[in-house]
Parts: structure tokens; C-alpha cells; sequence
């Protein structure tokens, strides 16, 4: 018994965190591994109990004595993540992001938390979420809000899907700061498969200071639940909370609600009425949430939320805040080459894009107006994708970044 | 040859495993034995039964019926005989070892054809390749139904004579009457009523379709219901330069082995169009069938256009079977006693909705669909059959304003034109009848420019395609070059046959 469980606390040794017990990771993990039992027993459990004394040793000890039955399991697990280099902080250690601890027991924070990529880091992000239904408009404006979060120096979270979440984490590639990646499954599971596979969405991320979490033991599938159950996550990382878009029954609305109960900002992106990927933040908004017209009224619900390596041009956005016409061009605009001058595409084809920003326009429109021979406007788009200056999905193309006109 | 038992008589046949002629020798003598025929030698149901209908149609022409033994052999003896076509030679064959004919009229014969219960000879399926099977098997002339005589004589070096019944068989073969000329059935090129013009808006569609026929590239078509796919697959078939004669020929001789050709229809030189519906079995897809296989529509569509619309409703297997003969220009059906070999040399457009629900996309409509199934739907869109569709395209439906409007697109006529002369520019290049499509590797390779090579590399690694997209972007390329008369290939052919491919489902 005691054999298995030194064993156990060698593996755990080598995947906890800075600061956190291996004896007390290991009885936990070992607790959870036990058929029928689930880390949020122990939560209820330290609710219900005596609430003295630091959290990770009340945990451990409600966790109890792990038997020898479970143990090699619990090795396993716990080998899957020493061999995916995941590192593993219960709650309360010093690794464990602060700002997902507050509120524990009674928000639900993870028992632990286990990460791949750089640590997570104490300082909140900026949430931006929603459907993974998403329209072009909905991909621009994540893209367009992500871009200028990141600039102002703050993590962009969010839920690593695709839609929203995907527009939101991509735009922070290629900056310096990286994202932060909740995951709705363990380590080990692929998933969303586009994403996760070699060279995908979470490698790229990942080679840029991003960082992927999770709550779940590594070989976790996917449920709806525990998808639904990772967006408190979200919301506990992040001071604010954008909701861009989401059906009238989507999970953004339970990642805005658990920001609301922590007392993190909640925006909401408005749409088209009657769109029905707009329906959630609607709502949101008839519910007393913020509108979020522009990444200046993103950052200025910040409010106390330092923007450390604001750029000169994000700082005239906050400053102008809803004054959008007026606003100077973002700093980020010349160093993509998309938004300002040097453009790639025709004139009149940039100019239909300029003009329909963020909303798409259809291919075959842009052939049918564009005054230029079908064959050299797609030899243009072509060249203009592998830029990065155009994104092109089911309903259309679009400028991948708000053109310099635009706040 | 006469002995104890009288005349050996012969006659030749063909027989046709596939399109593969063979010849057949037909031994006809009396022998000793309860009166009746005995046919040996492989011969099928339909063989069998031809005992019946020459015996009472031999004695309704007011001809002998011999009252002996009649002995048959069909050699070789293990090639199968198939068909109702053995009729006319048995009969030739009997008339002759009874003596009513003279056994030297039957040199260098040939002759194929059903015969009637009351002596006249009826064309049967896959006369035309039967003549080209008697040419090239130098069997001699060849008796076959009049009716059929006119698709027979489009076989040039050939000596064909029509034949209405048995009585003018006898009569010819006597000596007593002079064949009638056969002439070749009328060539023709029907000119289709479908026009490229009558497709508003939409003018990438209409680019791509050029590029699909002049380069013969396979067409993926991906859109909602009603947005015009199957209209743009059959203009790209009015796109299509005529056949020449000898590929129209190959053409009607499969539609002749499958009997979808009356043999007195003109010789269409319009490559063909098939659309079979998607609920179509692997057998009917590629051929097959008892005994020896039939063409498939794969076949039939051999130098023409196969459409496939709804492709995801039809089972992968068999989508999967096609793979293969896509790639090699023929199918190679193998069952038990046979081995066919039919071309298949196709254009071939699938065209499927973007999403379970169709509407993915669609301005007019919002997508119902859940967006795991959209990936798992589009996940079935790519594989092995789809890496060999060189342009795929998302086609977009058009908006009632322009639907209302004025054709604004060039007519078939013109872009027909460019095809034509963008086939024979790369016909001068690789040889006849070589489409872009059938590039090798290292031919492509040979007509890009350094930058445009650079500019692909680029390409696929920006957007993160596939190894397999590099040939095929090559070859659309290559096919964008010779539609603007250009030899080598250069960095905007490049990007533009990059742009047909599908966008990402969601906006990301």
C-alpha cells in the first residue's frame, strides 16, 4: 500500500508545480481516480466543513488516505502528464492563478489546475467568447478586440474552440504576451481536432507564450458539461468578460454569468437583430451588460487594470473612446501590412472591403463589381490570404484587421 | 472437306469480353446420332436457345431443317460466348453443313446477328465493336442486321453487308444476288441548348468551369440547393470540344456493349454527359454484372462529363471505387470467369450541399447545423477520391436582382474557343489527346518558373495545405497558363489555381 502511494508521489513530484505539495497532489489525484468520485466532492465537502487554515492542506486532508487500489491509476494519470510536460498547482498554492482562486469554495474554482505552455500567470486576462457558429462579422470583431487587448499588455482567454474562440486566441500570434487556452478536456484528448493536431491552432499558441489549462484528468473526453463547466474557468481568469456572439442558448451566457457573480466586467458585442448568432449578447445587453463598440470601450472597462505596454495608438483610442470616426490609426496597423496603404489587392477590391469591414462580402460580388479580370482577382486573394490581410470562411472574405479608419 | 459425314462448315464470329474482341471459329458438321443440334464450346443461355429460334426460322425461310444430327463447336473452346449475336453465323453454319449453301461462299465471313422466329436478322448490342473486332481480326466481311449495318460500316476498312433475313442470306451467299452498299451511319454534333450566358452572375463559377474544361480538370461543386450546380456542370459539358472521329467511335462501342445505343442513331460526336442518381450501386458506378461485366457510367461517360450530384449521399465504398479509375484512365472489372477492361477517361464533376442542412453560407438562409457536424461533413469532403478533384469551388447562389437582369457573361461559343485552343496548345506540348490533368510530376514541374515555384512553396505553407495540394495547384496552374497562351508558368497562375479550394466553414 504505502509501496504503490511512494511511487505516486515520485510522479507527482515531477509534474506539481512551483509550490505545491506532491504528497497532497498525489492523495487528490489518487481520490479522483477512484471510480464514482469526482474533485468537486471535495469542494462541497471543504464547504461544508471547517474553513481554517490554508486551502491546499484542507483539501489534501479531506482527500484522505489514497488506497492502494486506485494508486496505479492515479500513476498514470499522472505519468500522462509528466509525459505531455504538464504542470499541475492545487488551489491555493502559489502557481495557482489568484484571480481564479478568490471565491473558493462557494464559485467553483478547480481543485487543481494543470497547464501546458507558460504558467498562467496571477494578473486576470480579458475573456473573449462565443459561438463556435461564428459569422465573418463575429470572427472580426474577436480578431479586431484580441489584437488591441494583447497590444494593451493583457492575456486574452478563452475557450480554445472554434468560431469566436479560435478568432480571438489566432490574432495574438505573432504578438509578444500569449493566451490562455481553457480547455474542455484533458490534456491528453484532441480537441477540437482541427486545433490540436500538429502544427494546428494549439502548437502555434503555445510557441507563443500561450498557455493551455485545464481541469481534467488527462484523458478527459469533451462532454457538454464539463465544456459548460470550463467556462467558470474563463471567467475566473479574465477581468472582463466579452460575449461577440452566441446563440440564444449559448455557453457564452454561463461564462458571462459566473463573471458577474466574481464581479468581473461583463461586455456584449452588438449585432444585427436579427441575426440569430447576435441573440446572446443581446440579451446580455437587455440584462444591463456593457456594450462593446470598439477595443477602446474594452480596455476602458478595465478600469483599474494597468495597460503596462500600451502602444501610443491604442492610447489615443481610449482616449477617444466612442469618438470612432476621429480616432488615429492603431500603432499595430502598419506592422501588418493589412490596414494601412500597402495592400496587396486592387484598389476597388481593398475599397469594397474597406467599405463592408467587419462584415464579409460575398466572392462572386466582388468579382461581379471589382472591374478586374476574374482570374487576376483571385490570384490577388490568394496572395492576399497568405499575407494575412484577408480571411476568407463560408460567408464571405474580410479584412483580417479593422481598416485605419475604424477605432 | 467432305468426308463420311459430309461438309465441315466455318464460319467466324466475334466474341467480346468487354470491348475486347476475340475471334471466334464456328464448326458446323452433321453427324450420327438422334436428329437435333449439339453445341459445344462455352456458349451461354441465349447461345443455347439459338437452336430453337434458327431451327424454326430455317424452316419458315422454306429452307431444310436436316433431319440428323447437327454438331457445333464454338472455338476456342473456353473463351465464354455471350448473346443472341451467334444466331446468324449458327445459322450460316447449318445452311452450309446441310449443303444448301456452298461451303465456299464461307470463306472470309463473318457475321453477327439475332435471328427471328421467322428468318429475319435483328441487330443485336455491340455491333460496332464487333466490327472493329472483325477488322482488326481480319475475319473477312461481315453479315450483320441492315439495321445495324450503318454503324458497322463507321468501321472503315471494312466490308459490311446488311442483311434483312435468311432467304436473302442464302441468296447472297448462292451467288444469286449482289450485296447492297452500306453506307456509314451520319456523324453529327447536336448542338446544346445550354448556354454558358444563361448563368447570371456568379463569374468565378463560370471561370472555373472554363479552367475544368479545358484543362480537364475534375470539379468539386459545393453549395446550398437551388444555387445552380447542376447547371454549371452541364454547360461545362456544352464547354467540351467535339470528339474526334475515332474517340467518338470508342464512345458508341461502349454505349453499343451496353445496348444504350440504337444502332441506327447517328454517330454523336458530343462527348457524353452522364448523371446518375446517387442512390447508384458500386456495380452500376464502375460495370459489372454476371459473367462478363457490363460498363458502369463510369464507361459510358468515357471522353465526356460523369456527374455525381448529392456525392455524400452515396456510400464512401463506392465513391471510393472510382478512385482508381480516375487516376488511370480505364477500369479493370475482374470477376470470376472474365477479366473486361473499359476506358474511362472522364471529366468528373461532383457536387454535394456545404452543410447537413444545406444553407451553410447561404444569404438567403441561416445554417440549422451544429457546427461538430459541419466539421465531421466537411471531414468526409477530403480523402483520397477528393485529393484527385483539382478545383473545388463554393458556388454561391445569385441574388433575384441579377437573376432578373441581363445575361452579362460571354456564350458558350466564345469560351469554347479559348478551351478548344488551350487543349491544343498543351496537345502540341505532351502529345495528343494529354490533358493537364494527366501530367506527371516532372512535366509539370518542367514548365514553372523559379518564382512561380517559390511563390507555391510559400503558399502552401502560409496556408497550411496539404503535400498533395502542390501537384494539383501545379496542374491547374499549368492549365491557367495555356488558357492565356502563356508557356511557362508564373507566380499569378499559381495563386489563382490556389484560390480553388474550399474556405473554412466559420469564420476564424
Amino acid at each position: 500500500m504505502s509501496g504503490a502511494f511512494a511511487g505516486l508521489r515520485s510522479v507527482a513530484a515531477q509534474v506539481a508545480a512551483e509550490g505545491t505539495d506532491p504528497h497532497q497532489l498525489a492523495a487528490i489525484v489518487a481520490f479522483s481516480a477512484q471510480p464514482r468520485s469526482h474533485p468537486d466532492a471535495l469542494r462541497r465537502r471543504d464547504r461544508d466543513g471547517d474553513r481554517t487554515g490554508p486551502i491546499a492542506a484542507r483539501v489534501a486532508a479531506l482527500a484522505g488516505p489514497p488506497t492502494a487500489t486506485t494508486s496505479p491509476v492515479a500513476a498514470r494519470l499522472l505519468g500522462a502528464w509528466r509525459g505531455d510536460a504538464v504542470r499541475v498547482a492545487l488551489v491555493g498554492d502559489p502557481a495557482y492563478p489568484r484571480c481564479l482562486a478568490e471565491g473558493w469554495p462557494e464559485l467553483d474554482p478547480p481543485v487543481w489546475l494543470a497547464w501546458r505552455g507558460q504558467a498562467p500567470g496571477h494578473d486576470p486576462g480579458v475573456a473573449i467568447v462565443g459561438a463556435r457558429r461564428a459569422t465573418s462579422y463575429g470572427s472580426g470583431i474577436a480578431a479586431w478586440l484580441a489584437e488591441a487587448v494583447t497590444d494593451a499588455g493583457v492575456r486574452v482567454v478563452s475557450g480554445g474552440a472554434t468560431g469566436i474562440d479560435a478568432a480571438a486566441h489566432g490574432a495574438t500570434v505573432g504578438r509578444p504576451g500569449g493566451t490562455t487556452v481553457v480547455l474542455g478536456c484533458g490534456h491528453r484528448v484532441d480537441y477540437p481536432r482541427s486545433h490540436a493536431r500538429a502544427g494546428g491552432l494549439f502548437d502555434q499558441l503555445l510557441e507563443d507564450g500561450g498557455t493551455l489549462v485545464s481541469e481534467a484528468l488527462p484523458h478527459q473526453p469533451p462532454r457538454a458539461h464539463q465544456i459548460r463547466s470550463r467556462n467558470r474557468i474563463v471567467a475566473g481568469l479574465a477581468a472582463a468578460v466579452v460575449v461577440v456572439e452566441g446563440g440564444e442558448r449559448s455557453g457564452s451566457l454561463l461564462t458571462a454569468g459566473a463573471a458577474a457573480e466574481r464581479g468581473r466586467a461583463v461586455l456584449a458585442v452588438p449585432g444585427d437583430v436579427r441575426a440569430p448568432g447576435s441573440a446572446a449578447p443581446h440579451r446580455l445587453l437587455a440584462e444591463g451588460a456593457g456594450p462593446c463598440c470598439s477595443p477602446a470601450q474594452l480596455l476602458e472597462s478595465l478600469g483599474a487594470s494597468p495597460s503596462r505596454t500600451q502602444p501610443s495608438g491604442d492610447t489615443t483610442a481610449v482616449a477617444d473612446g466612442q469618438a470612432r470616426p476621429g480616432a488615429a490609426a492603431p500603432a499595430d496597423g502598419a506592422a501588418g501590412g493589412g490596414a494601412t496603404g500597402v495592400t496587396t489587392l486592387p484598389p476597388t477590391v481593398h475599397a469594397a472591403l474597406v467599405r463592408a469591414w467587419p462584415r464579409p462580402v460575398r466572392l462572386e460580388d466582388l468579382a461581379s463589381t471589382a472591374q478586374v479580370p476574374v482570374g487576376g482577382l483571385l490570384a490577388a486573394l490568394t496572395r492576399a490570404t497568405v499575407n494575412g490581410e484577408i480571411a476568407e470562411a463560408a460567408d464571405g472574405i474580410r479584412l483580417r484587421r479593422a481598416p485605419p479608419d475604424v477605432g | 472437306m467432305s468426308g463420311a459425314h459430309g461438309v465441315l462448315a466455318l464460319v467466324h464470329a466475334v466474341a467480346l469480353v468487354g470491348l475486347t474482341p476475340h475471334r471466334v471459329r464456328i464448326e458446323c458438321s452433321r453427324a450420327t446420332g438422334l436428329p437435333g443440334m449439339r453445341l459445344v464450346g462455352l456458349p451461354d443461355t441465349a447461345v443455347r436457345e439459338a437452336e430453337d429460334r434458327i431451327r424454326t426460322a430455317i424452316q419458315r425461310s422454306g429452307l431444310r431443317w436436316p433431319q440428323e444430327r447437327i454438331v457445333i463447336n464454338l472455338a476456342p473452346a473456353d473463351l465464354p460466348k455471350v448473346g443472341s449475336g451467334f444466331d446468324l453465323p449458327l445459322a450460316i453454319g447449318v445452311l452450309a453443313a446441310t449443303e444448301q449453301i456452298p461451303a465456299a461462299s464461307l470463306a472470309g465471313l463473318c457475321a453477327c446477328g439475332e435471328v427471328g422466329l421467322d428468318g429475319s436478322i435483328r441487330p443485336v448490342p455491340g455491333t460496332l465493336p464487333t466490327a472493329v473486332g472483325a477488322r482488326d481480326l481480319r475475319t473477312g466481311r461481315l453479315f450483320v442486321a441492315e439495321a445495324a449495318a450503318g454503324e458497322a460500316a463507321l468501321v472503315t476498312d471494312l466490308e459490311v453487308v446488311g442483311v434483312r433475313d435468311l432467304t436473302e442470306v442464302v441468296a447472297l451467299l448462292r451467288g444469286d444476288r449482289l450485296p447492297r452498299e452500306s453506307l456509314p451511319t451520319p456523324t453529327e454534333v447536336p448542338a446544346s441548348t445550354l448556354d454558358l450566358r444563361d448563368v447570371r452572375g456568379q463569374p468565378v463559377a463560370r471561370r472555373t468551369v472554363e479552367i475544368a474544361a479545358a484543362g480537364g480538370h475534375h470539379l468539386l461543386l459545393v453549395g446550398p440547393p437551388g444555387c445552380g450546380k447542376t447547371m454549371l456542370a452541364r454547360r461545362l459539358h456544352a464547354l467540351l470540344p467535339p470528339l474526334e472521329m475515332d474517340q467518338a467511335l470508342e464512345v458508341a462501342a461502349i454505349h453499343s456493349v451496353a445496348g444504350e445505343r440504337a444502332p441506327d442513331a447517328p454517330l454523336s460526336l458530343a462527348p457524353p454527359l452522364r448523371e446518375p442518381h446517387h442512390s447508384i450501386s458500386a456495380a452500376g458506378l464502375i460495370g459489372g454484372g454476371s459473367g462478363i461485366a457490363r460498363p458502369g457510367e463510369l464507361a459510358l461517360a468515357h471522353r465526356g462529363v460523369l456527374l455525381l450530384d448529392e456525392l455524400l449521399e452515396t456510400p464512401r465504398w463506392i465513391l471510393d471505387a472510382l478512385r482508381q479509375p480516375l487516376e488511370r484512365g480505364e477500369i479493370t472489372i475482374t470477376r470470376a470467369r472474365s477479366r473486361v477492361r473499359y476506358p474511362s477517361r472522364v471529366l468528373f464533376v461532383a457536387a454535394t450541399n456545404p452543410c447537413p442542412c444545406g444553407h451553410l453560407g447561404d444569404p438567403r438562409r441561416a445554417c440549422t447545423c451544429r457546427p461538430d457536424r459541419i466539421e465531421r461533413y466537411r471531414a468526409r469532403l477530403s480523402g483520397p477520391l477528393l485529393d484527385r478533384i483539382d478545383l473545388h469551388i463554393e458556388v454561391q447562389p445569385v441574388d433575384r436582382r441579377q437573376l432578373a437582369g441581363a445575361a452579362d457573361g460571354e456564350s458558350t461559343a466564345v469560351v469554347a474557343a479559348r478551351v478548344l485552343e488551350a487543349r491544343q496548345r498543351g496537345a502540341e506540348r505532351w502529345g495528343a489527346g494529354m490533358l493537364a490533368r494527366d501530367l506527371q510530376d516532372h512535366q509539370l514541374r518542367a514548365g514553372c518558373s523559379g518564382r512561380a515555384m517559390s511563390t507555391l512553396v510559400r503558399a502552401i505553407d502560409g496556408l497550411a495545405l496539404s503535400a498533395r495540394a502542390f501537384d494539383r495547384t501545379l496542374r491547374v496552374a499549368r492549365t491557367i497558363a495555356d488558357l492565356e497562351a502563356v508557356e511557362v508558368i508564373a507566380p499569378e497562375h499559381v495563386e489563382e489555381a490556389l484560390a480553388y479550394r474550399l474556405s473554412a466553414p466559420v469564420g476564424v
